[in-house]
């Protein structure tokens, strides 16, 4: 056996595991958990495009899973169309008003992009909240839209189980992750990497920074309303506070914190550690002392932070160096 | 060797009865999942929901629990949904595969009602709903979601019915009316009725306002309602800004004719120790007030206010009574199966005991789940020699003895 195709095992068996699990966990309650996990591991995957690769902190990703959401759920309800192909329009959609907020923000450094990305979220959520109509296209305000849980089946992105809505974003998370690894390895992701790092740098070497960003963040927020279509599909109801909240945006980089930013495997460690803190402590404490859920999250996040800033990707990589090193004798491996 | 055989038939029946009805008895609890916003923005009136039905709950296991069940205790299992939809519809299914209960109570946020009421649906497990007022909540033909409370569109025909009530009383002529009201679910949706009932009745709208409820300055709404000079104002607001509009307008000496407002904030008990005199005359419509001419309402009222240190409000005397309504299911229907539940919901008439509180004589539901007798009461906000006071005015049957409500206010 190679040492490559031995350190390429792992993640065979970490994939056989995930497509597996729904045979040994049949509570439909810790499958939610599941699939919440992976959504939220997916949408910070998707953001670490822009907010790790690019060295960026956006803060608005919420607006594009609002607008993937919407876009889907008022082309299913008002024209008929698949959710599928809706899910595609509300990515197009959602990439254009990308590069919009992209054009004059990417020009800001630090904390003033990150409170521009806010500003344009925040401002397309109040949007939202005060439009019952936008022309013929119902959006119902801060009511929101509810879809009717009666055509299921695959064509309608609808089903009565869980295990479908599992799947669904278990290959997303899949393809999200293969992506980021092939753009990782690529020209975009070296301009990307540089850019983000030492912008006056890149440039003088030639590389059009502004231009690699855009496009990462084209991206980006293509992905991210995919997710927003899962997710409205996946709860049957949205609403300005739902799917646009500011909450979403923050729990995208704090899992992104958590994790790592701008590595591969970070945000799926993120959400791997912050998601079931946050559902279990509601469960078991959230009846007893409200808030106090609220407040264990908080305090994981602080002690991470305090004790990992780069998050917590860096140290399990090297333990798994290690211990990849000690089983197959591969003590040459970089890094 | 026959009558053996037929001896051992009747041994494993008896053993089979035996054992039947000893798992009867072992089933000394009902389960009943609870979602409510526990934390974050509506903490405070998710907290006084929960105090009321404790409250019953614990009213009701003393008193012996449910006698047709040999005496099973309810059991109440709390979720906090921080009033998001999707945390809500994951505590609901969680409550239904996990804890497997045997009803669902909640969820106080419309917005949160809504998603839970169709995993309520799908599941066949009955969804008993106090307060979220929302109408398509029992409009989506369901049969699983029962709602206590009167839905959005009977408060404002309420309250339009109650102006008409008010100028042919007081022979005053009302031509122009505003609408000013929180942004929300909530807000937009009496915002829709008001409209629409203000055409019907011949009123011209000259302001429509909707503001963001968590505004910390509300004085630009103030001067629009000035400029507008509406002669009757509509208001839907929660906590904090019903406080800050009402003091803000005593601010810029801004007197309609009337004030009419739509509970929520305008009827927490923080309300009237924020505002003081500058509530004086306020007109607000609610399910239920202190001085209702029920018996019993009083005692309930004095215990709560024993417990927890504020008056019963109206809608946790929803909370309170909707207990009282599962308890008298769960004894029609015997059987702690959610579809008996379900069927002996549908046929509730419950016309005594401590859910009498209520302003109204019989709680029913209709074919949708709606409770069809549900009522809403008017009260005056008004100083009579006791300090600032909620006084019940309308309908005039409630009234309180001898008051005269004030109206055009001086």
């Amino acid at each position: 056996m190679t040492p490559s195709l031995a350190r390429g095992l792992p993640l065979v068996v970490l994939a056989l595991v995930a497509f597996g699990l729904p045979l040994a966990v049949t509570s439909a309650t810790y499958l939610h958990i599941l699939i919440l996990l992976f959504l939220y591991a997916y949408l910070t995957t998707s953001w670490n495009l822009v907010g790790g690769f690019a060295g960026v902190l956006p803060l608005g990703h919420a607006a594009f899973v609002g607008i993937g959401a919407y876009t889907s759920t008022i082309l299913s309800l008002q024209y008929g169309v698949s959710p599928w192909i809706g899910m595609f329009v509300g990515g197009l959609l959602s990439s254009l008003v990308g590069v919009i907020i992209g054009l004059p923000t990417f020009k800001m450094r630090g904390a003033y992009f990150a409170l521009a990305t806010i500003a344009f979220a925040e401002g397309i959520r109040v949007m939202f909240e005060n439009i019952d109509y936008l022309g013929p296209l119902q959006i119902n305000g801060p009511r929101g839209l509810q879809i009717p849980p009666l055509k299921t089946g695959l064509v309608h992105f609808m089903f009565a189980d869980k295990e479908p809505y599992y799947y669904i974003i278990l290959v997303m998370l899949a393809a999200v992750l293969a992506l980021t690894w092939a753009i990782s390895r690529s020209k975009l992701g070296y301009y990307l990497v540089a850019g983000g790092e030492e912008p006056e740098a890149a440039q003088s070497l030639g590389i059009n920074v502004a231009h690699a960003k855009l496009a990462a963040m084209a991206m980006s927020s293509f992905l991210t309303a995919l997710a927003g279509t899962f997710w409205a599909q996946f709860t049957l109801y949205i609403h300005p506070k739902s799917v646009m909240s500011l909450d979403i945006s923050f729990e995208i980089a704090f899992i992104a914190l958590i994790g790592g930013r701008g590595s591969i495997a970070g945000p799926v460690l993120g959400a791997l550690l912050l998601r079931p803190v946050s559902d279990f402590s509601r469960i078991y404490f959230g009846d007893t002392l409200p808030g106090l859920h609220l407040i264990i999250f908080g305090v994981v996040l602080i002690l991470v932070m305090l004790y990992q800033p780069r998050g917590l990707q860096e140290p399990l990589t090297r333990l798994y160096r290690r211990a990849m090193g000690r089983l197959i004798g591969d003590r040459g491996a970089p890094g | 060797m026959q009558s053996n055989r037929q001896l051992i038939c009747i041994m494993i029946t008896a053993a089979l009865v035996i054992a039947g009805a000893h798992a009867a008895l072992a089933q000394t609890t009902i389960k009943v999942g609870n979602i409510l916003p526990l934390s974050g923005p509506s903490a405070s009136v998710g907290l006084q929901n929960k105090q009321a039905q404790d409250m019953a709950i614990q009213e009701i296991n003393d008193a012996g629990g449910i006698k047709a069940l040999g005496g099973a205790k309810i059991q109440m299992l709390y979720a906090d949904s921080e009033s998001k939809p999707e945390k809500g519809v994951a505590e609901a299914e969680r409550f239904i595969n996990t804890e497997k209960v045997n009803i669902l109570t909640g969820a106080w946020n419309s917005a949160v009602s809504y998603p839970v009421s169709a995993v309520a649906e799908r599941y066949g497990i009955p969804f008993l709903v106090p307060v979220s007022v929302a109408d398509k909540i029992t409009e989506q033909g369901f049969k699983y979601v029962f709602r206590i409370a009167a839905k959005d569109s009977w408060w404002t025909r309420d309250q339009f019915a109650f102006l008409k009530d008010m100028e042919k009383e007081f022979n005053t002529k009302i031509a122009t009316v505003a609408f000013v009201y929180e942004n929300g679910d909530w807000g937009k949706g009496f915002a829709e009725g008001w409209k629409k009932l203000a055409q019907q009745g011949g009123y011209k709208v000259v302001l429509d306002e909707p503001y963001p409820s968590t505004a910390t300055d509300l004085s630009p709404v103030v001067q629009k309602i000035k400029r507008a000079n509406p002669d009757v104002l509509f208001l839907t607001s929660n906590a904090a800004d019903a406080i800050l509009l009402t003091n803000t307008m005593a601010e810029y000496k801004v007197k309609p004719k009337a004030i009419i407002a739509s509970g929520g904030g305008h009827a927490d008990p923080s309300f009237m120790k924020a505002t003081g005199k500058n509530a004086r005359y306020l007109f607000d419509i609610v399910e239920w007030e202190t001085d209702v001419n029920k018996p019993g309402a009083d005692k309930t009222n004095e215990k709560f206010k024993k417990l927890y240190g504020y008056n019963l409000a109206g809608e946790s005397v929803d909370a309170y009574v909707a207990m009282y309504v599962l308890a008298d299911a769960l004894e029609r229907a015997k059987s702690t199966d959610p579809k008996a539940i379900r069927d002996a919901l549908a046929a509730t008439k419950l016309t005594t005991g401590p859910a009498m509180i209520v302003g109204y004589d019989a709680i029913e539901f209709d074919a949708s789940g709606q409770n069809k007798h549900a009522a809403l009461v008017m009260i005056q906000i008004n100083d009579i020699g006791k300090g600032m006071e909620r006084i019940t005015v309308w309908p005039k049957v409630s009234r309180r003895a001898n008051y005269k409500p004030v109206f055009p206010t001086p």
